[in-house]
């Protein structure tokens, strides 16, 4: 009896059985605990862990396992760690660890209720679910399509096993019989709709925003994503091997791109329980955090040239050119792709490149340094960061927001010290985190981080250990067995969940990039700043893209539009001056 | 203003490429480099690649194995530099791969010849992966009886070898009084 009660995870269960009824709980691997419950108790388990139990939805998987027992399922995974809403409110570190949910939903009636009327962060996983494979969420208050075209034929659901050829799409419909994408629109007098987007300034990445203003002032926005969205889960379920698969992964992301590669590798790895050598983890670690080094130098880079800095821009990108030639020279190239495989690493780290990396590094901090004390004394520059673009704690809290978005709300939530994974056991850091929840802490968040991942580098360089870099364990693929991987990116968690399939392939791959738990809550950040921040308040959110390409603003009384261009925009976030909203 | 300073204290930033060469890191993977005299066609390189950048496949008239390269898809990995037998593919230092105008200038191709079996004579490998295998014979000191001997069956179509085998086998049997 006292054996079963100390194993990780019982106490959350013990509470949740006191309301509701567990059908089976499962440890694969040991600190992923999966419970399965009814669909109809699937709302009140959720808010429970979530509300009651300080935990935070990381990812949701819906999934059409017909062919195994004749259901789909749902799996919605949380991350336990505590409210953290205040300081003492967080679980012990022996107490943490990843529950999912799971519940059953019958092919034959394919709905469940929603979790989103009671947990907000569950809603973009929601729409997805439907749009993937057509499992309806009843109540979910906003039942719009999420990823795929509004063209898309109602009745077909390619995540769906026998929905379709991975290389079928369907024919587009004629731009005129398109169906309209319906934005969430404000009541009240005097509105101006800005459209932002299709395609988004500096990284050139489509998304479509609607801001919603009165003078200068936004009210509302709304946004529609995914124009890029590319079947990647579907394309790695059926065709690619292991080995391709984490070169896939990579390709999610073009700056983050090896977090994935290594969240998806790790999620195969932990379902069959494959522990690679300290040395591979180590090396891991390392690539990692060098992306988190151009990333965030990137990110900060951007929020200077956003607000006219651009003096302070070219600095911090001179300063990027260091990691970039850091990455090449552990990774062979200047992105650190083509690296990670299932069992360990591919390339080792000579003497030879510690020596010379130490140095990289010893340059990188003093300069580093130097620009950004410089920039923190540059009034101008810090009062355009300053109470722009206000992260709420709460939402935050309801949304799961994760990354240094949530770190510059005060919330002590960094994936790396909720669930270390790999050398992260032995290596020391601080989670730096910010009170102001506005761009100023953000980016604070990242400039600290930046220190951290040079000490960690560092002390990586010093104490890994020698030795092999790949296991040669011998290790077959279990049918059926999955398990989920965390993996803090530049942008925060990305979670990777996995099901291995029969003939070593994959049976399900689930995908969730940082910016995806990110996305819901910006609609909040946008409220009550002014047109001119809407581009670095997207920039400090980290999205991989913070301007816009065009702009149309519409003056709903007149039904007069206008249409600003790239430069227009960026000129006027640049420098206040001569509103483009003026003479309309 | 202590930008500014910055500016002067750290100089220019920016390097002469392209009018001088960039050096890269020892190591670096840049576009693989392929010596068409070493190339055996073993197809390792082709199974290997995970984008399908390289293919090994016979020619339209089917008189040689083509290795062909589209540099458009290669996405720098190395694994055909990992599994290539007689280093004929391997990563170098370059990384400038832009063509002008043209797609197909992105292609490197190789024709390698074919062998034919001796008994059916129909060709089913290169003669330089024969010619690979009897190097390796002699390195690990077979005789030249031995390797005479086995050349016959190493230059002999897997559907040759097979129906070989089968009738060997049968004949076994018969002689023995199994199948009657």
């Amino acid at each position: 009896m006292n054996d079963k009660m100390n194993k990780k995870g019982d106490i959350f269960i013990n509470k949740l059985k006191e309301k509701i009824k567990i059908l089976d709980v499962s440890r694969m691997p040991e600190e992923q605990i999966t419970i399965t419950v009814d669909r109809a108790d699937l709302p009140e388990t959720v808010r429970m862990l979530y509300y009651d139990m300080g935990g935070w939805l990381s990812t949701m998987v819906p999934n059409d396992e017909r062919q195994i027992n004749g259901n789909y399922t749902l799996y919605y995974a949380l991350s336990m760690e505590g409210g953290k809403m205040s300081y003492d409110d967080e679980l012990p570190a022996e107490d943490k660890c990843w529950i999912t949910v799971k519940a059953y939903i019958p092919a034959t009636d394919p709905c469940y209720p929603s979790v989103t009327r009671l947990v907000p962060a569950a809603v973009w996983y929601e729409r997805e679910a439907y749009d993937m494979l057509g499992l309806v969420a009843e109540g979910l208050p906003d039942p719009r399509r999420l990823v795929l075209s509004d063209d898309w034929p109602d009745d077909l659901f390619p995540m769906r096993k026998d929905a379709m050829e991975y290389n079928y799409r369907p024919d587009p419909v004629d731009h005129a019989d398109e169906p309209e994408y319906k934005f969430l629109h404000p009541e009240g007098e005097g509105l101006i709709d800005v459209p932002l987007g299709p395609l988004h300034i500096t990284s050139d990445e489509p998304g479509h925003f609607r801001l919603y203003c009165d003078g200068d002032t936004i009210i509302d926005a709304d946004y529609r994503l995914f124009y890029q969205h590319r079947g990647m889960e579907k394309l790695a379920e059926n065709r690619m091997s292991y080995d391709q698969m984490g070169f896939l992964a990579e390709r999610v992301c073009g700056i983050c791109g090896y977090a994935h590669a290594t969240a998806c590798i790790e999620a195969a790895e932990r379902a069959i329980d494959m522990e690679i050598p300290r040395r591979a983890q180590a090396i891991r670690i390392i690539n990692q955090e060098i992306e988190r080094l151009h990333s965030h130098m990137l990110n900060i880079g951007l929020a200077c040239e956003v607000t006219g800095n651009i003096n302070a821009f070219m600095h911090i990108f001179r300063i990027r050119e260091f990691s970039m030639e850091l990455a090449q020279l552990v990774s062979g190239g200047r992105k650190t792709y083509g690296n990670v495989v299932v069992g360990g690493m591919r390339r080792d780290i000579s003497a030879k490149e510690i020596r010379k990396g130490l140095e990289l590094l010893q340059t990188m901090e003093t300069q580093l340094k130097e620009v950004w004390e410089a920039v923190m004394e540059d009034d101008s520059q810090v009062s355009r960061w300053k109470g722009v673009g206000i992260l709420d704690r709460q939402v935050a809290r309801d949304f799961s927001a994760v990354g240094p978005n949530i770190r510059g709300s005060g919330f002590k939530r960094d994936t790396r010290y909720d669930h270390p994974y790999d050398f992260h056991d032995a290596i020391e850091y601080e989670v730096a985190v910010e009170e102001g929840c506005d761009v100023y802490a953000r980016e604070w968040v990242r400039y600290k981080e930046l220190l951290e991942s040079i000490s960690i580098i560092r002390q990586c360089f010093e104490i890994m250990p020698a030795g092999s870099i790949i296991t040669n364990h011998n290790k077959r693929i279990i049918p059926q067995a999955y398990a989920l991987a965390n993996n803090e990116a530049p942008r925060g968690e990305n979670i990777h969940w996995i099901q291995h399939g029969s003939a070593q392939k994959v049976f399900r791959w689930r995908c969730r990039a940082a910016t995806y738990n990110n996305w819901p809550s910006l609609r909040f950040q946008f409220r009550g700043n002014t047109i001119a921040d809407a581009a670095l308040i997207v920039c400090s959110m980290d999205p991989c893209y913070s301007c816009t390409d065009r702009v149309t603003v519409v003056d709903v009384k007149s039904k007069r539009s206008k249409v600003l261009t790239h430069s227009d925009l960026k000129k006027y976030s640049q420098t206040l001056k001569h509103s483009p909203l003026k003479d309309i | 203003m202590k930008l500014l300073d910055m500016t002067r204290k750290y100089g220019n930033a920016t390097h002469e490429y392209p009018f001088a060469p960039y050096e890269v890191a020892e190591g670096f993977r840049g576009k693989p480099e392929y010596t068409y005299e070493l190339c055996i066609g073993c197809t390792a390189c082709a199974v290997a690649c995970p984008s399908n950048a390289m293919n090994v496949q016979l020619n339209e008239a089917k008189d040689k194995l083509v290795w062909k390269f589209d540099c458009g898809r290669c996405i720098y990995c190395g694994r055909c530099d990992e599994v290539c037998p007689t280093g004929a593919v391997a990563l170098g230092d370059n990384f400038e791969t832009a063509v002008r105008l043209n797609k197909e200038d992105l292609i490197e191709t190789g024709e390698l010849e074919l062998q034919a079996c001796v008994r059916c004579n129909v060709n089913f490998t290169t003669k330089r992966l024969i010619a690979y295998c009897i190097e390796n014979f002699i390195n690990v000191g077979w005789s030249k009886e031995q390797i005479d001997h086995k050349a016959v069956y190493i230059k002999t179509c897997p559907t040759c070898k097979k129906e070989e085998s089968v009738g060997l086998v049968v004949g076994h049997f018969y002689k023995g009084g199994v199948v009657r």
